[in-house]
């Protein structure tokens, strides 16, 4: 009995931790332009969740409105299970990086840090020890006494990034942290902040649009488009799984083929009469389509050759590209009558391959997936 | 041989400029000194009796007095109206703002002597007869466009997330804005309210119709004292305002730079 009840107990808590973050049916208008929607999403504790989506789709209003500098017009937000919704944002205790970076230029990387706890008043005393800390956690020591104007984009990123993590915020939102970084440093510090969220154990929000950027940092990727969230999942059930034609689209590289779905799907099997012929796709948790469809294939599934069995789906098309990416190669290929070409990953082009010719191209039916025509 | 022509050509039109600039000055200062009683130059001689009969001279400190308050006053509420008034539009949080910011600006490009006519017969219809409070708001509308054109300037160049930025790190809006945004955009309202000040206190073309004989300004009872005892005394009363000035501008260059005070 007494053990039953610890277990519920335990399992509440359980849950409760997994709604650490809890964003509730919210909306958000601006004159008459509805740019979020009845938006639900929960975050657990300690995790790290990337908002992913086209530029307009809402990323950064969602996040103002967690941080309260926006005020939703209707919903609720929640963390750890006490409501915000009329908590002035300086009362929030939420962390922000801002895509700028927004750095006080009046006060030198030492000052910047430590303005949080000075506004929060802190005790003198206390304040240089964090200070401290907060610039040994992003390795910015040696920089304290330096005006803001005089650090680079990668320095000045690292200093936002301490200002907001030494007030030890109960969740830290970044919008586009690394927009105005370049490539290189860029995953560079993808992977330091990553480590450092990590072990610090903050729960974080991480905007983005850029798709790589959320793969590769992300416990969950929330895909965003105009003002909802179309799927919500690991990095892995994101791209290999997408739940919406725009999720398709707008994670990773993929080939779309237009369609006409046959009414009877067979054993859970759609097939698809497409201008390259007959193709089958795996339909999921028993839903049926018919009508027209788009058919997604993500390149590196595609093999060159015939199939070897009935488990593929076979096509045949004219090379039109070779582009060369040093550890791949992207083959396109312009099937007739499609509009969209294929692409195909390989490792090494295979001897005997040139532009124009027509070869057979396969993968496997359960790699092929299916969305109704938008 | 263009470059070193037009090389040539920038030296001599400074030269000019500084020229036109400073012989009024020096020549007033040095009449200042002078012993003769009329205005002559050069002056023959050096005394301060100039300097002293300034205290004897009919209202001459009572209107420098009076100048002082007038700008002074007129350059605060410009300085706080117009500040907010400016934050209102950049943050465009009333419709229309940009024409709002226009028409506060618009006195610069109006001449003086219409805008005097107009608050002279403003001031007639809503009943107003007392000469100080005219000319207080005379100069509150005169002040406005420096403070507004320096202030939008420098908050054209503000980045509002500094202010998100302070709020998200515990600090009050109220607070945030005087925390983050007063210091950044010190220098240009500075720089705004100098000129303000220096604007009110040497117009003539509008206090001249709000003035009565009781209340003068500095610049009209200058002239005033020009047409009924032309002595140095007035070269000495100058002399001292360009030493005030100067003592202005090293009071700014010490608080917040003037560079940063030009560059805006
Ligand atoms: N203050 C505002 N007033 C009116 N419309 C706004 C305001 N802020 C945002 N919008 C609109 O809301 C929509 C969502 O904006 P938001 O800034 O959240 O997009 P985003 O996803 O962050 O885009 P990006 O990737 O470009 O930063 C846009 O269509 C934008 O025009
Ligand atoms: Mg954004």
């Amino acid at each position: 009995m007494n053990l039953v009840a610890t277990e519920a107990a335990r399992e509440r808590a359980a849950s409760a931790n997994k709604r650490y973050l809890d964003v509730a049916a919210v909306t958000k208008r601006f004159g008459t332009a509805t740019v979020l929607q009845d938006l639900n999403i929960s975050v657990a504790r300690s995790e790290f969740i990337s908002l992913l989506g086209p530029s307009g789709c809402g990323k950064t209003t969602l996040l103002r409105l967690i941080a309260g500098l926006m005020k939703p017009d209707g919903g609720r937000i929640a963390i750890n299970g006490s409501d915000l919704t009329q908590v002035p944002a300086h009362k929030r205790n939420i962390g922000v990086v801002f895509q700028n970076y927004a750095l006080f230029p009046h006060l030198t990387v030492e000052q910047n840090v430590a303005f949080g706890l000075e506004a929060q008043r802190t005790p003198k005393a206390e304040i240089g020890a964090r200070v401290q800390n907060a610039l040994a956690l992003v390795r910015m020591q040696a920089f304290a006494e330096r005006r803001i104007s005089a650090l680079s984009g990668g320095q000045q990123q690292r200093v936002a990034v301490a200002r907001a993590l030494v007030v030890k915020p109960s969740l830290l939102l970044l919008d586009e942290p690394f927009s105005a970084l370049d490539r290189k440093l860029r995953e560079t510090m993808q992977i330091e902040l990553r480590h450092l969220l990590r072990d610090l154990e903050i729960t974080s929000i991480f905007v983005t649009h850029d798709q790589d950027e959320a793969l590769v940092m992300s416990d969950r990727i929330a895909v965003m488009n105009e003002g909802r969230i179309e799927q919500l999942g690991t990095p892995d059930e994101v791209y290999s799984a997408p739940a919406s034609l725009h999720v398709l689209e707008f994670v990773g590289q993929s080939t779309r083929i237009g369609g006409t779905a046959d009414a009877s799907a067979l054993n859970g099997t759609a097939s698809v009469e497409t201008p390259l012929g007959k193709i089958l796709a795996p339909l999921h948790d028993g839903s049926g389509v018919s009508g027209k469809v788009v058919l997604g294939v993500r390149p590196e599934c595609i093999a060159l050759g015939e199939r070897p069995d009935a488990n593929f789906n076979e096509i045949s098309a004219e090379l039109t590209d070779i582009v060369f990416f040093g550890s791949k190669t992207a083959l396109h290929f312009q099937p007739p009558g499609a509009d969209d070409r294929i692409q195909v990953e390989v490792a090494r082009v295979p001897s005997g391959i040139a532009q124009g010719v027509a070869l057979k191209l396969y993968w496997p039916i359960s790699e092929t997936m299916v969305y109704p025509a938008p | 041989m263009i470059p070193r022509l037009s090389f040539a050509l920038c030296w001599v039109m400074l030269s000019l400029a500084l020229l036109f600039l400073f012989t009024p000055i020096v020549i007033v200062v040095a009449v200042s000194f002078t012993e003769s009683a009329v205005f002559s130059f050069p002056p023959q001689g050096f005394s301060l009796k100039w300097y002293y009969s300034i205290r004897n001279a009919d209202g001459l400190l009572a209107s420098a007095w009076l100048s002082a308050q007038v700008a002074f006053i007129s350059t605060l509420i410009s300085l706080v109206l117009g500040t907010l008034c400016a934050i209102a539009v950049v943050r465009r949080m009333v419709p229309g703002g940009d024409v709002i910011a226009t028409f506060m600006a618009s006195p610069l490009m109006i001449p003086g002597l219409v805008l005097g006519i107009a608050f002279l017969q403003a001031a007639r219809l809503v009943g107003l007869n007392d000469a100080y409070t005219t000319l207080l708001v005379a100069h509150v509308v005169l002040t406005m466009p420096f403070i507004m054109r320096t202030v939008l300037a420098s908050l054209s160049m503000f980045d509002f997330s500094m202010v998100d930025a302070a709020r998200m790190l515990g600090c009050s809006y109220p607070r945030a804005l005087w925390r983050v945004l007063v210091p950044n955009i010190l220098p240009g309202v500075m720089s705004g309210a100098l000129f303000a000040f220096i604007a009110s206190f040497d117009n003539y073309p509008i206090s001249i119709f709000l003035v009565d004989v009781h209340t003068k300004t500095l610049p009209i009872q200058l002239l005033n004292q020009l047409e009924m005892s032309p002595d140095p005394t007035v070269a000495a009363t100058s002399a001292l305002l360009i030493l005030a000035t100067v003592l202005a501008l090293i009071v700014c260059d010490r608080l917040v730079g003037l560079k940063r005070m030009t560059t805006i």
